[in-house]
């Protein structure tokens, strides 16, 4: 018993690192049914940010936290302009390329400027296990898992309390109509793209001392908390954090009772069956295309 | 104008393949050129998929991955014997079994991926390339795992083994052969249906095609594609391993066909030419390189928004708005519809519920053959729930749908329409950018008794066939007075004429009883009269027509009969006549004036 929670506690936390990323899929999902396909690419720049503050210019962490997603937004809102908005208005597929296009560049430019070499990032708040009982837990992980309670509690007050969340969910059921109510739906579409890309960022900054600081860290878990955001429901940002944390811990546990090389195995046939069991994810409700 | 050119460019591009590598010294580039004869294979069945058929997948790496990998230990286990030693039909044994087995996985990965869309869609196939790609690392004894399967036989032919610089020609040869299937494919019938469905996939099974089975068979053809390609690679490289079917291999392939332009017949192949050869001409920049080739993708995508491709084939030629004297019901092509035996439809206590909304409660509606009876009613009374349940689009709580005076169950939209039953929308559902003729000749494809592979190998039969289904189509077209827009795209029409052209699409399918949801709404006077006309016609060939409308000047003056439906309930049935005078359906209308407290 003591293994499982053991195995499951850091399976949590890898979760709550794959829910903070799909979360930005869900966010431009739901305001322009286009998806940054290279969300992963951000992440890297985030922890890429953060290695270079932190450890070559020693800032604190607390202080390189708000650069970090600033910096990350504040692309955002460019990248959005040049490389989504011109395709959204011509009410073309093509994002699913120019998103990508967009993340090669960044993988690139991250090479050239911090080399492919992998470097570490000292934990945050150090490296001695904590012990809840038994089960010894690093702090970076219990920091992982805090913030992205956090990030989750605020987004939902977000969504629901204030006039610029309410205007989200109002563009996300129709831009046109909330655009006859006096919103302001470019501006929308634009503050979800870089607030999707500034919480990857975020992500990236909280994940990089339990990965290493490289060009190729955010790909594969972009691809994962994509995968996540699927099988929540797109629509679903509560169902989002759940299913993050669940696959993280369920990750682990295949992990670590069986071995890992059948982990992505039995985990992406379990999504494809629960695709095929609930198409609009598990926490989607089903839109009935009318006749 | 450009399409004029296209036969004489394709033709000149071959000759210049053909002869090049005479001149050309070196194995390299007739190596390259086998790469991206190989590539834009797989990306044809690709764009096939996600160009014509409008379902993305982001799992084409791995459906060439099984391709490889079969008929890499299928020619590495068949080659010791003696037979295949001396004739090399193992390779082209191989060939054929990588295309089946990835044939085979295409319908398995259809399964799930039917029931999605979108993103969701894309998720599906990613998450089946991820899983066949883990499988290949980690399957060591048969797949070798990362070191991947080495010393795969080389083409061969009897006593001849095939270099790079021969095995240029016969992949060349392959792949002018993809091209010229996909052409064939995308000019059949089938081709249309598979077009269809891209834009309203009701629509396709309102017309009596199973999507279903359709969408199976899509999967199923570009899974073969790709799995075809993936042998020749096999075969080229004597070499696979999981890292040459990666994740961003499949990226690699729907850049391709987006790049080159999704949805046409040389775009995946211009996709998969520039993306294989512009990455080589960059490896003196080896630190740049992903930055110039992004940078490049954005660029193009700014200029070319559809791609290399979509820039010649910009099909639509702007809305129209065409006055609406110009649509005149012929009736001398009324004459040429051949007559229909129109069937009666009955339906009894029909109840339907809505989560805790009774739409329809013990409805009861008789539709005698060959007239027209129109189901009236205020807004949410359940005309359109009426409709949807007679056509199969929902399941009925309880009841029983009669035709003809047989209990039938209608299991489908497409099931209806096989039982002849056709209907048009409320919202009208038509195929984007098809022309007019296209929809209509899909409707009549319904028909055909030559088979999908007898129009794609160009049986004469299949010729005939397709020949009288355009003539059927032409008729259908004059009919409802489009014949003048006969090869305008569906989305450049004007409103009524969309209607109309709904209208004779489901005409196409020959149906016995006509479904007409509110075809009225939004049209002019003028326009309303014609719809009269075209009704009336059509009973007069024998067809019964239901009507749904709200126009009553029309109902009243076409109707045989008229049921009045009123939250869920039939609050009268009769002549139009009597409908009229009806207190209680004045009353579901205006208010009951004794009702005011």
């Amino acid at each position: 018993m003591y293994f499982f929670f053991q195995v499951a506690l850091s399976g949590i936390a890898t979760g709550a690192i794959y829910g903070l990323i799909a979360v930005g899929y869900s966010l431009t999902y739901m305001t322009t049914k286009a998806l940054n396909f290279a969300l992963g690419m951000w992440v890297m720049l985030g922890g890429m940010l953060t290695y270079s503050l932190t450890v070559l210019h020693a800032f604190p962490p607390l202080a390189t936290f708000p650069i970090v997603v600033s910096a990350l937004f504040a692309l955002g809102i460019v990248a959005e302009r040049f490389s989504v908005m011109p395709f959204l208005r011509a009410g073309s597929d093509v994002w699913v390329m120019s998103t990508l296009a967009v993340g090669f560049l960044m993988i690139d430019l991250a090479e050239i400027v911090w080399g492919r070499s992998p470097s570490q990032v000292p934990a945050f708040l150090g490296k001695n296990p904590i012990y809840i009982g038994a089960v010894s837990v690093l702090p970076q992980q219990l920091l992982i898992i805090a913030a992205a309670c956090v990030t989750f509690i605020a987004l939902d007050l977000f969504y629901r309390r204030t006039l610029l969340g309410k205007a989200f969910r109002a563009v996300a059921h129709s831009s046109e109509t909330s655009s006859l109510m006096g919103i302001n739906t470019r501006r929308v579409q634009a503050v979800s793209y870089a607030a999707a890309a500034a919480l990857a960022g975020f992500a990236g900054f909280l994940v990089v001392p339990l990965t290493l600081a490289e060009p190729q860290l955010g790909t594969v878990l972009g691809l994962k908390a994509f995968a996540i955001a699927i099988i929540a429901g797109l629509a679903a940002p509560r169902g989002i954090l759940v299913c993050g944390l669940a696959y993280g811990a369920l990750e682990a546990l295949i992990s670590g009772y069986f071995y890992t090389g059948i982990r992505d195995i039995l985990g992406f046939s379990l999504m494809i069956l629960a695709l095929f069991l609930r198409p609009e994810g598990l926490f989607g409700k089903a839109v009935e295309e009318r006749a | 104008m450009t399409e004029r050119f296209v036969p004489w460019l394709v033709g000149l591009a071959l000759a210049a393949l053909i002869v090049l590598p005479i001149f050309v010294q070196g194995t390299y580039y007739r190596f390259l050129g086998i790469v991206v004869f190989i590539y834009g294979i797989v990306a044809v069945g690709l764009n096939i998929l996600a160009g014509y058929a409008g379902q993305f997948s982001l799992g084409h790496a791995a459906l060439m991955a099984i391709g490889a990998y079969t008929t890499a230990l299928l020619t590495k286990a068949l080659a010791p014997l003696p037979f295949f030693a001396a004739t090399g039909l193992h390779i082209w044994f191989g060939v054929f079994a990588g295309t089946l087995v990835a044939a085979v996985f295409g319908a398995l990965l259809a399964f799930p991926a039917l029931r999605v869309r979108g993103p969701y869609l894309a998720m599906v196939t990613i998450a089946f390339g991820w899983v066949i790609f883990k499988i290949l690392q980690e399957w060591v004894p048969v797949t070798g795992g990362d070191l991947g399967l080495s010393s795969i036989p080389k083409a061969q032919l009897g006593p001849y083994f095939f270099d790079t610089g021969s095995f240029y020609y016969v992949v060349l040869g392959l792949f002018v052969a993809t091209l010229i299937l996909q052409y064939r494919l995308i000019n059949s019938e089938l081709g249309l249906r598979i077009l269809a469905i891209k834009h309203s996939e009701i629509a396709v099974s309102s017309i009596g095609i199973n999507v279903y089975r359709l969408k199976v068979l899509v999967f199923v053809i570009s899974a073969a594609f790709a799995g075809f390609g993936g042998t020749l690679f096999a075969h080229q490289q004597n070499y696979v391993s999981p890292d040459n079917f990666q994740f961003f291999s499949s990226v690699f392939f729907l850049l391709a066909v987006l790049f080159g332009g999704a949805g046409t017949l040389m775009g995946p192949v211009i996709g998969a030419a520039v993306l294989t050869i512009l990455p080589e001409l960059l490896q003196d920049f080896e630190k740049f390189r992903l930055i110039i080739y992004g940078g490049f993708i954005l660029l193009t995508l700014y200029f070319l928004p559809n791609g290399v491709m979509g820039l010649l084939a910009a099909r639509s030629m702007g809305a129209r708005r065409t006055a609406i004297d110009s649509t005149v019901v012929d009736a001398k092509s009324a004459d040429k519809l051949a007559t229909t035996v129109g069937i009666g439809l009955q339906l009894h206590n029909i109840c339907k519920s809505f989560g805790g909304l009774q739409a329809l409660r013990d409805v009861e509606l008789r539709v005698e053959p060959g007239t027209i009876h129109a189901l009236i009613g205020p807004n949410g009374a359940g005309k359109t729930t009426l409709i949807n349940i007679a056509t199969g689009f929902y399941p009925l709580d309880s009841g029983e749908i009669v035709i003809d005076g047989r209990p039938v169950t209608v299991r489908s939209l497409d099931d209806a329409a096989n039982q002849g039953i056709v209907r048009t929308f409320q919202t009208i559902k038509l195929f984007g950018n098809m022309t007019v003729l296209e929809h209509v000749v899909v409707g009549c494809a319904r028909h055909s008794t030559s088979g999908y592979l007898g129009a794609i190998i160009g049986r004469k039969t299949a010729r005939h066939e397709a020949a009288r289904n355009i003539a059927i189509a032409r008729d259908i077209i004059s009919f409802v007075g489009l014949a003048l827009y006969e090869n305008m795209p569906a989305n450049s029409l004007a409103y009524g004429h969309r209607r109309l052209l709904e209208i004779a699409r489901a005409l196409a399918v020959r149906p016995q009883l006509l479904l007409l949801d509110e075809p009225a709404a939004g049209l002019v006077a003028e326009e309303i009269h014609t719809l009269g006309r075209l009704i009336r016609l059509l009973r007069a060939s024998g067809m019964t027509v239901l009507l749904v409308e709200h126009h009553m000047e029309l109902v009243t003056s076409i109707s045989d009969r008229v049921t009045v439906l009123d939250y869920g309930v039939v609050i009268a049935d009769g002549p139009p006549a009597a409908i009229q005078r009806d207190e209680r359906v004045i009353a579901a209308y205006l208010g009951n004036p004794h009702a005011a407290a």
